[in-house]
């Protein structure tokens, strides 16, 4: 059977499941596993991939978002994130683009014996006698985090990527006041008033250097991130009212927001190198339980900040037959906050150039992006093009110049690949069989 | 040409006398087996201990640790998160019995996902079936454990099966989550008595889970290479831990732990040279004796024109050949002797020390190398002498006997001399001022070598002495045969040697246990003043650290019939000198009274003491080792920090021969966080027996708490019944020296008395009859037994001194009250009695039953 690519974020995450699994339980690091480990995965993706969702909750239908509640953790839902991307300007004309993403993962449905909220111990199972002390280790929910800096002027990505269980106080998620983290990692509203209003965010992480881990591209090097996020526009809900439908089926849907325009002040640091830095992040709020129809291949995803003020997001869900699914869909942002959605015959994607990556995968490397209702004729370019998570499950995520009609600067963005790993040659993407 | 006549002459000459060649052969055998045997036994353990901390340490370098048992869980969250140093793991172990397995488990809690850099075998070989955890039910409190493929077969477990484990006596299931299958014999071995958990499991099964966390055994941690990288990550952790935490190299704790059977193996391997000594007499014995009876012919063949290097290199050559023959049987048999005394150490060291699991003996080619190089080694020493003495034989010169016997009595004089040299020296060595456990048997082996030079002396005085009193029980007979004993002392010399070195030995070993036995008895009689103990089920006897259930100590002090108690805590803390077993007591009444002071005064100690003050007491081992005595101050690592305690008093103790240091409780609870007890002793009120009031304890214990309750007479049984287990390992290797030397005297009497052959037939001839000469040969070789052990008891009084106030209180520290029963001496002289007269029985047969003329005829 030929093997299918995984789809989009939300199988991206069942595989992140799956690959976890195989971190954990067969204890490979990250330096000695590699691909060949990630191939190892393919038994435990179909063991963890088959998707039941029994018991979950499920985004059967668009329901009124509250807040501060849906800032924080969903435990009914096996899958959560808090993604966070932007584009920072350094002094001497240096450019960096950093992702910064926090996953909450359910292992098991709530109710069945499980805790209740992500930090909540689980009473034991078994009927152990009454002097066993409980354990404030156990938890049904886990967290990854995943962080990337991609430093323009010298070409280089730097990704480093973490687990933890939701429990102990190692890794949890709460809305007021609103707290992400995993080990020395966090996204925390800094006047901690717990109004619902998260802003001023402070995100800070440290990875690499004498903080005990590796990661890809960066040898010895430490990358610090200590940043400030303001909103500058409200919440945009995406898909129905906050329902974003992903593929067939009732359900096969998630709760989707977005943070579309973030004035982004703080440092970054690369090793020794620390930069004073300010930009533009966006933020992405997403909850789910199950993934997408069996057809789909995989997703090129666009968060644009276009100059004048206006934001587009779009995500084009790729078939295996290469052409785009109806399930794709987009939104486009006003200056004043206006949101129009986009379907799939809004928008015209059209890849202009490909990248060879080292491990043979072949991703677009340049797009034509257009949307002729809203007057958008965009080239999309990545700054640079290595710019692929060597983390547990690979994937391309990365910073990009935007382009309007002959050359003219019109914006920066994020722009996120997946699906496009060769499963014949074990290559680029953790793959499910 | 004459190289090959030499060996077709030494050929013939060891067919002609298969029995003493055998002998000899089987003697240089034993003495390797048991040198091999022990030292396999101990290097097993070793490995077996080895394998378990690697197991358990992984791939870390270093780790933290608290002051005492385990640390908070909450120094794990703040080094992760706040210090954010993501190269650690939790760890959460602890040996646990499986029920049906018949041995014990360690039980690894870990946080799969700080798992990953540290230990690799955890998940296997990446086939498909281990990878399929259901990592939900796993981490999510539903207590599953993996367990290793090969283990869960031979055990008839299958993922979804159940284990019952008991942890301090309370039984808590675990079902089979999945397999780990080793992907190599390494990973296999690594495996094979493990339990993997979740951390959260381990912590309820174990019963150290918190509010805060609960408490974890250890951190893991990978340190970056380099010094300064490592100071530096060190610097920022420490920040990050709670005071009484420390970093440490992860290796660190096997090296302590290894620390603690090293004077234990050490003393091992030291008896069973004492087998490998006793053989070498044989050898020197039997090649001496081949030489005296060839001297007519090597003298013949010195005539032929063969050299003195030639003759010398034909004994020598001899003696390789029976060296070689005896090491390749010694090694064999040494690798099946050391299949059941792996059995007696990993007991011993179970009982005394730690768990260990050792379930095959490892034969290592370097242990192997080295017994062949022992057995070798001595044979070649051995035979060297009576080679020198062949090659000085007189070209064509027929040696009287007698002549050579009067030469032999030359050399008694320098013999004694260079004894009483050799004594001196041995002197000189205990003397020293060393505490060195190898300068203490250099001593005792010198003792007895110069006790064998010294014997040809004390047997022509002997002798000399029973001529009269052997005339009158026995007559002319009885003179012949004390006279006989002088004359041919080149021959009796040695054999007589070799027999009272080994009835020495086992004077010396048996003086030895039997005192140790005596004044642990008489310990255990002071110091078990209560009536009934109660502590939780341990796998190690002697070190116990399980804890009771929460409020069990206070249900047990409720019951009726209790007139008072006491509680016992026992921990291993971190201590200037180094880790140090910490035991925290609330006195009762009685406390006082338990402990007998080497040093300190008692009237000033106890109130301090027991007033909650800076104060400990330390035990005579501990003192000993660590040089910590009276007036010092000891800092120990707390809870609260580094913090010095006066230590009041020195006590005897023979609980630990690592030592312990005691605190009261009401200090260890200023210093320490820990609120849990190790065990409960009751005072039962006046008129109801012990036996009584146990019998109400164990029905009042806590249902699900398996508690060992004793009576003070049921832990002093079961005490020495340890104390005995221990000791069959010394009682095996004693018994295997008197074997080795009876197969010398053996060797030594026979190939005295076919020597004879002629001499007997004379005597026939002169009109003596079979059951004459049977008698004068059974009279012989009786007197020559009789002095061997007359002569083995000062010497093995002299031996038991060295290794009780020497070897032991090197080994261990502690002070033993020598006892010497007149039972063990009467034994020994009767021993070495016997001995001589099984030996000589067989030749007084064939001496009696000789045709004489033919006798004369060929000899």
């Amino acid at each position: 059977m030929k093997s299918s690519p995984p789809l989009a974020r939300l199988p991206l995450l069942a595989l992140f499941t799956a690959a976890l699994l195989l971190v954990a339980t067969a204890g490979c690091d990250r330096s000695a596993s590699g691909p060949a480990a990630t191939n190892e995965s393919v038994a435990v993706a179909s063991a963890m991939g088959g998707g039941d969702t029994t018991g979950y909750a499920r985004a059967t239908q668009p329901r009124p978002l509250a807040f501060p509640e849906d800032h924080g953790p969903h435990p009914g839902f096996k899958t959560e994130w808090w993604y966070l991307t932007g584009n920072l300007d350094a002094p001497g004309g240096r450019h960096l683009g950093y992702q910064f993403t926090i996953f909450r993962v359910a292992t098991a449905p709530p109710d069945s014996g499980g805790s209740a909220g992500s930090n909540a111990p689980v009473q034991p199972a078994s009927a152990a006698s009454a002097d066993t002390s409980t354990s404030r280790w156990g938890t049904r929910q886990f967290y990854m985090a995943h962080l990337a800096v991609s430093d323009v002027e010298n070409e280089r990505h730097y990704d480093f990527e973490q687990f933890a269980r939701g429990a102990a106080g190692l890794a949890g998620a709460q809305a007021a006041p609103f707290r992400v983290w995993t080990s020395g990692w966090e996204l925390v509203e800094q006047d901690a008033t717990g109004d619902g209003d998260i802003f001023p965010l402070r995100v800070a992480a440290q990875a690499g250097g004498d903080s005990g881990e590796t990661g890809g591209g960066s040898g010895e090097k430490s990358v610090t991130l200590d940043l400030r996020l303001t909103a500058a526009k409200q919440k945009v809900l995406q898909g129905e009212r906050g329902l974003s439908q992903k593929g067939p089926g009732t359900g096969n849907a998630s709760y989707y927001y977005s943070f579309t325009r973030l004035p982004t002040e703080g440092r970054v640091a690369l090793g020794g190198d620390t930069l004073g830095v300010s930009g533009t992040s966006w933020m992405d709020r997403e909850w789910s339980t199950s993934a997408l129809g069996t057809e789909q291949e995989g997703w090129d995803w666009f968060a644009l900040q276009l100059e004048g003020g206006r934001e587009l997001m779009y995500y084009q869900l790729r078939k295996k037959s290469g052409a785009p699914s109806r399930f794709s869909e987009g939104v486009l942002v006003g200056p004043q906050g206006g949101v129009t959605r986009l379907s799939r015959e809004d928008v015209t994607l059209d890849v202009r150039e490909r990248w060879t990556s080292e491990s043979g995968a072949t991703y677009p490397a340049k797009w034509r992006l257009r949307v002729p209702s809203a007057n958008l004729d965009l080239t999309v370019t990545p700054y640079f093009e290595d710019q692929v998570m060597s983390t547990s499950v690979r994937y391309w995520e990365g910073a990009v110049r935007v382009e309007g009609p002959a050359g003219s600067a019109a914006g920066s963005g994020y722009v996120e690949l997946t699906g496009y790993g060769n499963a014949e040659s074990g290559g680029e993407e953790t793959v499910l069989p | 040409m004459p190289s090959r006549l030499l060996w077709k002459s030494s050929r013939r000459y060891l067919t002609r006398h298969p029995w003493l060649m055998g002998l000899s052969v089987l003697g240089v055998a034993l003495g390797v087996a048991v040198v091999v045997g022990i030292d396999l036994a101990n290097t097993s353990a070793d490995r077996a201990f080895q394998l378990s901390a690697q197991r358990l340490t992984g791939k870390a370098t270093h780790q933290v640790v608290g002051a005492g048992e385990g640390l908070p869980a909450s120094a794990y969250r703040r080094l992760r998160t706040e210090a954010g140093y993501r190269a650690s793991a939790p760890v959460v172990a602890e040996y646990v019995q499986v029920l049906g397995a018949g041995r014990p488990f360690q039980l690894l809690g870990v946080d799969p996902f700080a798992e990953g850099p540290f230990r690799p075998y955890v998940g296997g070989g990446g086939a498909g079936d281990s990878a399929g955890v259901d990592l939900g039910a796993f981490m999510g409190g539903e207590h599953t454990a993996l367990l290793a493929a090969p283990t869960a077969r031979a055990m008839g477990e299958a993922p979804g099966d159940t284990l019952t484990v008991t942890v301090d006596g309370a039984p808590r299931t675990l079902r089979v989550a999945g397999l780990i299958e080793p992907r190599d014999e390494r990973a296999r071995r690594a495996t094979r008595n493990l339990l993997v958990t979740d951390i959260s499991t381990a912590q309820e099964v174990l019963g150290m889970g918190g509010p805060q966390g609960g408490q974890l055994t250890r951190i893991d941690l990978i340190l970056p290479d380099g010094e300064q990288e490592e100071k530096r990550a060190k610097q920022r952790l420490q920040q990050a831990l709670p005071p009484g935490a420390q970093v440490r190299r992860s290796d660190a704790r096997t090296e302590t732990v290894e620390q603690m059977t090293r004077a234990f193996s050490l003393n091992l391997s030291a008896l069973s040279l004492l087998a490998l000594v006793v053989g070498l007499f044989l050898i020197y014995n039997t090649m001496t004796f081949s030489v005296v009876q060839r001297r007519p012919l090597l003298g013949r063949l010195r005539a032929l024109g063969v050299t003195r290097r030639e003759v010398f290199t034909l004994v020598l050559g001899e003696a390789v050949l029976v060296g070689a023959v005896g090491t390749a049987c010694g090694l064999a048999l040494g690798m099946g002797l050391a299949q059941g005394l792996v059995r007696l150490v990993t007991r011993a060291i179970n009982d005394l020390y730690f768990v260990v699991n050792v379930q095959e003996v490892a034969v290592s080619p370097w242990v192997l190398a080295k017994g062949a190089a022992l057995g070798m080694g001595a044979t070649l020493a051995a035979a060297f002498p009576p080679a020198r003495e062949a090659a000085r034989a007189k070209v064509s010169v027929v040696l009287q006997r007698s002549r050579a016997e009067s030469a032999a009595q030359k050399w008694v004089p320098r013999l004694a001399w260079a004894g009483g040299g050799v004594a001196v020296l041995a002197g000189a060595l205990l003397l020293a001022p060393s505490q060195s456990i190898w300068v203490g048997y250099a001593a005792l082996f010198c003792a007895l070598l110069a006790a064998a030079l010294l014997a040809p002396a004390l047997v022509v005085a002997i002798a000399r002495a029973l001529r009269p009193v052997m005339e009158k029980l026995f007559g002319v007979l009885g003179k012949m045969a004390a006279r006989g004993l002088r004359q041919s002392l080149s021959r009796t010399g040695v054999a007589i040697a070799a027999l009272m070195v080994a009835v020495a030995a086992t004077v010396g070993v048996g003086v030895m246990t039997k005192s140790f036995r005596q004044t642990v008895e008489s310990w255990l009689q002071y110091s078990l003043q209560s009536d009934v103990y109660v502590q939780p089920p341990s796998l190690v006897f002697r070190r116990s650290t399980a804890t009771l259930a929460p409020g069990t100590a206070d249900t047990l002090a409720g019951v009726k019939g209790v007139a008072g108690a006491h509680t016992v805590r026992r921990v291993e803390v971190a201590s200037s000198a180094g880790p140090t077993q910490l035991v925290a007591i609330a006195p009762g009444p009685e406390t006082r009274d338990t402990y007998r002071l080497k040093s300190g005064n008692a009237g000033a100690v106890w109130p301090r003491f027991r007033g909650g003050k800076k104060v400990v007491i330390v035990s005579e081992p501990y003192s000993y080792r660590t040089g910590v005595g009276v007036g010092d101050t000891l800092r120990l690592q707390t809870d609260r920090g580094r913090a010095g305690f006066h230590v009041g008093a020195v006590f005897f103790d023979y609980a630990s021969d690592r030592g312990v240091v005691t605190m009261s409780r009401a200090t260890y609870d200023r210093f320490y966080d820990d609120r849990r007890t190790s065990g409960v002793a009751l005072h039962a009120v006046e008129g109801l027996s012990a036996d009584s009031l146990a019998k109400r304890v164990r029905t009042a214990a806590p249902p699900g708490q398996k508690l060992v309750v004793q009576s003070s007479r049921g832990l002093r049984e079961a005490s020495l019944k340890i104390f005995d287990r221990t000791f069959a390992i010394t009682n095996v290797l004693r018994l295997l020296a008197v074997v080795v030397a009876f197969i010398g005297v053996l060797s030594a009497l026979m190939a005295l008395q076919l020597e004879r052959r002629r001499e007997l037939a004379v005597m026939r001839a002169g009109g003596m009859t079979p059951g004459q000469v049977g008698g004068y040969v059974t009279l012989q070789t009786g007197l020559m037994g009789l002095t061997a052990g007359l002569l083995a008891l000062p010497l093995g009084m002299a031996l038991a001194y060295v290794l009780i106030f020497v070897i032991n209180k090197r080994s261990f520290g502690w002070t033993l009250q020598l006892e010497a029963s007149p039972g063990i001496l009467l034994q020994a002289v009767f021993l070495a009695l016997v001995a001589a007269l099984l030996a000589g029985a067989y030749p007084a047969w064939k001496m009696a039953r000789e045709n004489p003329a033919e006798a004369m005829r060929e000899g």
